[in-house]
């Protein structure tokens, strides 16, 4: 490599495409800064400024939203910046957001360091705006690893409770092991796509592009193909696609509830992000594989995750494996944009918003209902919330009705955009099958909505006492209220946001 | 020869890995780790890619594994009588290693890919130390600033799990 080449190489790396994730990493080193410098007292403010930092890049994403470096690769191939990116970017930004605001409630009920929290939260959000723009294998595996590593650390935060601990675990060993199956995917498809005998063989086979050109050319490599299937293993693990669900209820319920809802919405949708690269673009002409293997999957991630929810007590493992489902619906989606439906693209992400914002409210209300114990939520907790306090037992109907999808509200909405696009990709039996789902799930979400509502407060004399419930403050307070007008608002009115979605 | 050395390299890295996990005792274990780095080591060398091969036997088999050696001791650990397996669980098992072997058969008698005509080999980016260089500071430069979060995440992680609670700061 002589210098001129690499002068190039420098030259396109171009650090000014990245300033959101950059602002984040600022902001991050910022708060370890802040922890050194200001005096003790001053240290439970520190978490407020990480609040103020994402909005403040929340503001500044929207204000240069089509900017210059859209559509245009960046760091010599590594990134691809275009609009679903952009999309993506909003989605992270808006959850860390929600993340920190719900981290301020439950942090505040146990002794634990704060501002680790809030740095190691920016951090991942960071790497996963990366992940959703990544164009190369190098660079998805190595901001994968850094939002695992990240997760590792949160779901295991709680450490002096035993269930937090374990969930850590089972997530570290789960988590080791899709990177491993991911890993060999990677590899197999560089080693198949990199053998000079075979044609349009690429010296750089982890570039997305030159991938997709190879895999064009031999559409029925066995090499490539066990890798593909490989590669979609690993990140079905982080998605939580059926066979691969197994650490889901468990670490659900251990992990810290504000960790739970970024599992369940931020780390979801990174994976959808790029499973939607993958099976759309790159791995295009091997849809004879790929679309029956993620419809395999979509069914009986649908089947599993709706009827697996039935039974359970545990508020969080209930919300835990209706999340299995719902990751069902969005490889629905999945499917029908690997089938070439227009509209699947703009629809899949329509869900993630839908389900970012009803979970979240959902989230919210479990945050306040969290006693000392945080993995011991149960459906009993909730008798008499509706006469306690009905604000947060409205915020909890929205949610729970817009996860279950009912009509005016927009998870309905997102349900019925996946629906369309698989009824034009032609997966008929897949659409019953979900509505099948869609009907399960009812029965469950309008359990724990009984719960709140219909079920008074008489507590058995004998059995453990209800967890404090936590009073509502002011950010959550406004944050709660402004998912659940939100729900309601965008199941009327999709107008900006389904434009702002499906604009290509 | 290349082809025979790195056929023994990889079976020997299999055998130690196979080591590593059947292994009752923590401090064997973590032996049989050593040597399926080292081997693994030895498939760089049959790669030309001299210099991973001399950092993974630096910094894994040196450093890794010897902090391994470190805290194995410091526990104290001993190798724990594992309780009888269920039928259901044996059965499980059969079945999961018979999936295991038809998928490696399938793969073994199918991958199989045409011989590249070798030519004068460029030099392997993991071959020398200004090569390497030069492609993690100009080309995957992004990936670098990312690992050193990642590996900063990591440490703070370390610190959170096992840190003395601060009474003032941490309280509720």
């Amino acid at each position: 490599m002589n210098l001129e080449a690499v002068k190039l190489a420098a030259a396109n790396n171009s650090w000014g495409a990245l300033f959101p994730e950059l602002m984040l990493a600022c902001i991050a080193l910022a708060l370890l800064v802040f922890e050194v410098v200001l005096p003790r007292k001053q240290h439970r403010y520190i978490p407020d400024l990480a609040i103020i930092g994402v909005a403040f890049t929340l503001l500044g994403l929207f204000l240069n939203f089509d900017s210059a470096s859209l559509d245009s690769e960046t760091f010599n191939g590594l990134l691809h910046h275009d609009h679903a990116g952009q999309v993506m970017r909003v989605f992270f930004l808006l959850s860390a957001l929600l993340v920190c605001v719900l981290a301020r409630v439950s942090l505040a009920k146990r002794a634990v360091p704060r501002v680790e929290f809030s740095h190691l939260v920016l951090v991942i959000t960071a790497a996963m705006m990366l992940l959703a723009q990544s164009s190369h294998f190098v660079m998805l595996f190595v901001t994968l690893e850094t939002v695992t590593i990240g997760f590792y650390i949160l779901v295991s935060y709680f450490r002096t409770s035993a269930a937090s601990l374990e969930a850590g675990l089972k997530y570290l060993v789960m988590g080791a092991l899709s990177s491993g199956l991911l890993l060999f995917g990677i590899v197999l498809l560089y080693g198949a796509a990199g053998n000079p005998a075979l044609p349009m063989h690429s010296a750089n086979a982890m570039h997305y592009r030159d991938l997709a050109a190879f895999l064009a050319a031999n559409p029925h490599n066995f090499v490539a193909s066990v890798g593909i299937v490989l590669v979609l293993a690993g990140v079905a693990f982080k998605i939580g696609a059926f066979p691969f669900q197994i650490w889901i209820p468990d670490v659900y319920q251990g992990a810290p509830t504000p960790v739970t809802a970024f599992l369940a919405v931020a780390s979801k949708a990174a994976g959808f992000a790029v499973l939607l690269v993958l099976a759309r673009d790159v791995f295009a002409s091997y849809a004879w594989l790929v679309i029956p293997v993620l419809t395999l999957m979509a069914g009986a991630t649908i089947l599993f995750g709706n009827i697996a929810a039935l039974t359970q007590h545990n508020v969080k493992r209930l919300i835990g494996l209706s999340g299995v489902s719902h990751a069902g619906f969005l490889l629905l989606g999945v499917v029908a944009a690997a089938s070439g439906a227009a509209m699947a693209t703009g629809a899949v992400y329509f869900y993630l918003f839908a389900y970012l914002i009803a979970s979240f409210a959902v989230f919210g209300v479990m945050t306040h209902l969290a006693g000392a114990d945080d993995s011991d939520q149960e459906l009993e907790h909730y008798a008499g919330l509706a006469k306690d306090n009905p604000f947060l037992a409205a915020v909890l109907a929205v949610g729970l009705g817009s996860l279950a999808g009912i009509p005016p509200l927009a998870g309905f909405m997102g349900k019925l955009f996946v629906f369309i696009a698989a009824f034009q990709a032609g997966a008929r039996w897949l659409l019953a099958l979900a509505a099948a789902g869609v009907a399960i799930s009812i029965y469950y979400y309008f359990g724990w909505l009984k719960a709140a509502f219909f079920e008074s407060l008489a507590p058995s004399p004998d059995g453990p006492a209800r967890p404090e419930r936590t009073p509502v403050g002011f950010a959550a307070g406004l944050a709660l209220s402004v998912l659940a007008l939100g729900s309601i608002l965008l199941g009327f009115y999709q107008g900006p946001l389904g434009q702002w979605l499906t604009l290509k | 020869m290349a082809q025979f050395l790195f056929n023994l390299f990889a079976a020997f890295t299999l055998v130690c890995a196979l080591g590593v996990v059947v292994n009752k005792n923590a401090v064997n274990a973590a032996m049989c780790l050593l040597l399926a780095l080292v081997g693994v080591a030895g498939l760089f060398v049959a790669l030309n890619a001299y210099l991973l091969a001399f950092l993974l036997l630096l910094v894994y088999a040196g450093a890794v594994v010897a902090l391994f050696l470190f805290i194995i001791m410091l526990l104290d650990t001993k190798g724990e009588q594992r309780p009888g397996l269920k039928h259901a669980s044996l059965v499980a098992r059969l079945f999961a290693a018979a999936l295991v072997g038809a998928g490696l058969l399938s793969f073994f008698a199918r991958s199989r890919l045409p011989e590249p005509a070798l030519g004068p080999a460029s030099a392997a980016v993991g071959a020398e130390l200004k090569l390497y260089a030069y492609q993690l500071f100009t080309t995957y430069l992004l990936p670098v600033q990312v690992i050193g979060f990642l590996l900063l995440a990591a440490m703070l992680g370390v610190i959170v799990i096992s840190k003395k609670l601060d009474a003032a700061e941490d309280a509720p």
